[in-house]
């Protein structure tokens, strides 16, 4: 008999389809005989939408030839084709049919809790499909208890390991690794790595940088590796602001683009520490990976993050602990002060322009600095929570976005192609 | 040589493979194949069922079979997707549009996937010393070149298309171990648009001279008596063969007794001007047929603007016929400028002009290629190719 595994996976590039990949590996490895079904066309041997009551009618068919179904569950997959309440119920009670057909563990790896919570009915829907499972697993004690506040009769609640099937991606050392990443050999590497979310917080690790490396007894850096995930005005937004501020902060830089798992690997071998000041998560794939090569970590204590901590991570309440944890990482001797604004006007100025990015590192204000406040140009998503504003906008989306998106694009063009120019004629007159 | 390492399996892994397979890409990945092979390495071939790059049927059987020294095994396509996306996606982007990420994964994966051999890779990745995967746009080198980064060579292919500025490509060539091109246009256009990592190296493929060409033998087979421009390869509106049949339509018409023969994969008169007489295909020839072919015309002609290596013009000049061959090609033009063995020419208009002058001219034409053919000696001999890749494995995968 064969399992089934339902998750997004590869080519796609996220967290829970690498995750999977690794975990259908071993499983292979070990002789279980596993398949895979996602909801977009991949890799998988199968292609299903399950996030609705059509899907999981579909699934509920083929569920007994299975004899283990394992569920890597996150909202977009356990309803994101659900069209209101009453379609997001019959989800449940049609999970509850399919472990009733076979054998289901549940493994969550973030969840809307309004989904068990939101009225009387849900919770006594979604607990019984939660508690008709054979196995409900998350990754960390804080998953385990809010999970069972939020449905106590679910029956028990297991943990597992994160990186349980984490493999290595790379073989090479740090000297190795920086050589191939064109790092300095010598520099203080501090790394947050990941997509550019403002959850993922690399802002704060920015802010605190710039505390920290000017008292540095060595040439230190922080490396931001990572891009936005989808082109929405929030993220785009998110993205401009930080390099703002990565532009505004000696020893900065964000490395842009897609990055491979190999080099994802590669610069956690660089680095001499992450930096992972997440404001929200449930738990990281990063942690995991970094505990691969033995890095030390820097990590708020948010979600599960304390609890996937490991002797070389230091877990931080606030700012003003992280400075601290940086600094200390780096060899600051003594304190690093959070008051240490001089009492002077154009200073403080000068430090709200620096933060806000608003001039270079250098610290020189250039008549062509407002182009790089231009935000980039984004075609509004058709969203909206009226009812049935989301259908008009999508159609009416549908019906301009041909003339508007060329236009958006040559906008973008025309200001990245005026910034790098501005760029090249300054580098040319130093 | 017998103590050099060439311990583990090397597996090449294009999307097609074998008899009735017409393409470049697929002759360098087999010249490769064999000639490591016959250096002693233990080599495979990991491909698909299908043999035609338009419909992807699976049309050999699926499983393991032998060619020569080389394993096979080929794993079936599956098409279960509308290709709606592939086709909607794909016009945006051949409008200069930019797609999102999201929309790119659904571009790349509603086509041909073959998960078996995704999964064939994931269990037996570690087997091998080496996979080398291309061309770079194919789902078997998007989805399958990343599944052991650690152990993926890739033979991109490149050149400049609306595809090779998607963003999912940057993982599979930034992340593997080592990335080998045909030529140094590629190389830089990928320098250019990728991180490339430290492992790199330009190649060039192979190309074999034969040391007699059988130009009577092939006039006679084939009734041709009369002069002729040669095109080999795909006939089909990528390639520019409809902007070569429009030229030749017209040098026709100002009246020109030059010849148009073809051969290769495609229907030549799909959406193709009528030419009567004047076209002649000799269908899907073997290499003997296509090296006299080429000896015996009075010129060859490239149309194509996506080649990333373009072996036939090499197999022009080692054949002594010159070349006509379109500048919007990179490396076509580097070969040209570097050979000195051809006409280049930039739109419909000049290769008409080409065309005339090649009617009126040809002893100045095949002037022009006395080069050529120790260009090839100097520059594509097949073993010295074959022996710097077997170099490159050795020390890229220590």
């Amino acid at each position: 008999m064969t399992t089934l595994m339902i998750t997004p996976f590869a080519p796609s590039r996220d967290g829970i389809a690498n995750y999977a990949v690794q975990e259908v590996a071993s499983l292979r490895r070990s002789g279980v005989d596993v398949e895979v079904l996602s909801p977009l066309p991949s890799a998988a041997h199968h292609h299903l939408v399950v996030g609705s009551a059509t899907g999981m009618t579909r699934l509920l068919r083929r569920a007994s030839r299975y004899e283990r179904i394992i569920v890597q569950a996150y909202p977009e997959l356990l309803f994101g084709a659900c069209r209101h309440r009453i379609e997001r119920l019959l989800v449940w009670r049609l999970w509850q049919q399919v472990a009733a057909r076979t054998e289901v563990e549940f493994r969550i790896h973030e969840i809307d809790y309004a989904t068990i919570t939101a009225d009387p009915l849900t919770q006594r829907v979604a607990t019984a499909a939660l508690a008709s499972f054979d196995r409900r697993t998350v990754h960390t004690q804080p998953e385990r208890t809010a999970l069972l506040d939020a449905a106590p009769d679910i029956g028990t609640v297991d943990i597992v390991d994160h990186g349980a099937a984490f493999i290595p991606r790379t073989t090479l050392d740090r000297t190795q690794a920086r050589a191939t990443l064109g790092l300095d050999p010598d520099a203080y590497i501090f790394l947050s790595i990941g997509f550019v979310q403002r959850h993922k917080g690399f802002d704060r690790a920015v802010r605190a940088f710039a505390r920290v490396q000017p008292h540095a007894p060595v040439d230190t850096q922080l490396h931001i590796v990572g891009d936005i995930r989808v082109d929405h005005p929030d993220l785009a937004a998110y993205r401009d602001e930080l390099d703002r501020m990565v532009a505004s902060t000696a020893g900065c830089s964000r490395r842009t683009g897609y990055v491979g798992d190999s080099e994802f690997d590669r610069w956690i071998v660089a680095a001499d520490c992450l930096v992972l000041p997440y404001r929200s998560i449930w738990s990281s794939g990063v942690v995991e990976r970094a505990a691969l090569f033995d890095r030390p970590v820097i990590v708020t204590d948010v979600g599960g993050l304390a609890d996937q901590a490991r002797a070389n991570t230091t877990v931080v309440a606030d700012d003003h602990e992280l400075i601290e944890a940086m600094a200390r990482s780096v060899g600051v001797d003594g304190q690093v002060g959070t008051d240490d604004l001089p009492p002077d006007r154009r200073a403080i100025e000068s430090v709200v322009k620096r933060h806000a990015g608003t001039v270079r590192a250098d610290g020189v204000t250039r008549p062509s600095d407002h182009l790089r406040h231009v935000p980039a140009a984004i075609l509004g998503q058709p969203v909206s929570e009226r009812r049935g504003v989301p259908q008009v906008k999508r159609m009416i989306f549908r019906l301009t976005s041909w003339m508007t998106q060329p236009l958006a694009d040559t906008v973008n063009d025309l200001r990245d192609a005026t910034n790098s120019a501005i760029d090249d004629l300054e580098e040319r007159n130093r | 040589m017998t103590d050099l390492d060439r311990t583990g399996t090397i597996a090449f892994v294009p999307p097609r493979y074998g008899p009735g397979v017409v393409g470049g890409a697929e002759v360098v990945f087999s010249e490769f194949a064999h000639g490591l092979a016959d250096l002693g390495w233990d080599v495979e071939v990991l491909t698909t069922c299908a043999r035609d790059h338009f419909t992807w049927a699976n049309e050999f059987p699926p499983g393991t079979s032998t060619d020569g020294k080389i394993t096979i095994r080929r794993f079936p396509t599956v098409l279960d997707t509308p290709g709606k996306d592939r086709d909607r996606l794909g016009n945006r982007m051949l409008a200069g549009e930019r797609l999102t990420l999201d929309e790119q994964q659904r571009w790349a994966n509603d086509s041909l996937r073959v998960p078996d051999l995704w999964f064939h890779v994931l269990d037996h990745g570690d087997d091998y010393r080496a996979m080398f995967f291309g061309p770079y746009m194919f789902w078997t080198s998007l989805a399958v070149g990343q599944v052991h980064p650690d152990r993926s060579i890739l033979i991109p292919c490149l050149h400049r298309e609306p595809a090779a500025y998607l963003d999912i490509y940057k993982p599979l060539v930034e992340g593997s171990v080592g990335v080998v091109f045909l030529s140094d246009p590629e190389r830089d256009l990928a320098a250019d648009l990728f991180r490339l990592p430290g492992n790199h190296e330009v190649l060039g493929s192979g190309i074999a001279l034969p040391e007699h060409y059988d130009v009577d033998g092939f006039r006679a087979a084939h009734g041709i008596d009369g002069r002729f421009v040669y095109y080999a390869g795909r006939r089909e509106w990528a390639k520019g063969w409809l902007d070569l049949v429009e030229a030749f339509r017209i040098v026709r018409a100002r009246g020109s007794s030059l010849q148009l023969v073809t051969s290769g994969a495609g229907d030549p008169t799909l959406g193709a001007p009528e030419l009567g007489d004047a076209l002649i295909d000799i269908g899907f020839v073997d290499d003997a047929t296509r090296d006299a072919a080429m000896a015996a015309a009075d010129c060859y002609v490239q149309p194509s603007a996506l080649e990333s290596f373009s072996r036939t013009i090499l197999e022009a000049w080692g054949a002594g016929t010159p070349v006509i061959a379109n500048a919007a090609s990179d490396v076509v033009s580097w070969h040209v400028e570097r050979s000195g063995a051809g006409v280049l020419y930039r739109g419909g208009a000049e290769l008409v002009e080409a065309l005339t002058l090649l009617d009126e001219n040809p002893a100045a034409f095949a002037e022009l290629a006395s080069g050529g053919r120790d260009y090839v000696r100097e520059h594509y001999e097949p073993s010295s190719i074959v022996g710097r890749l077997d170099d490159a494995i050795r020390r890229w995968t220590q």
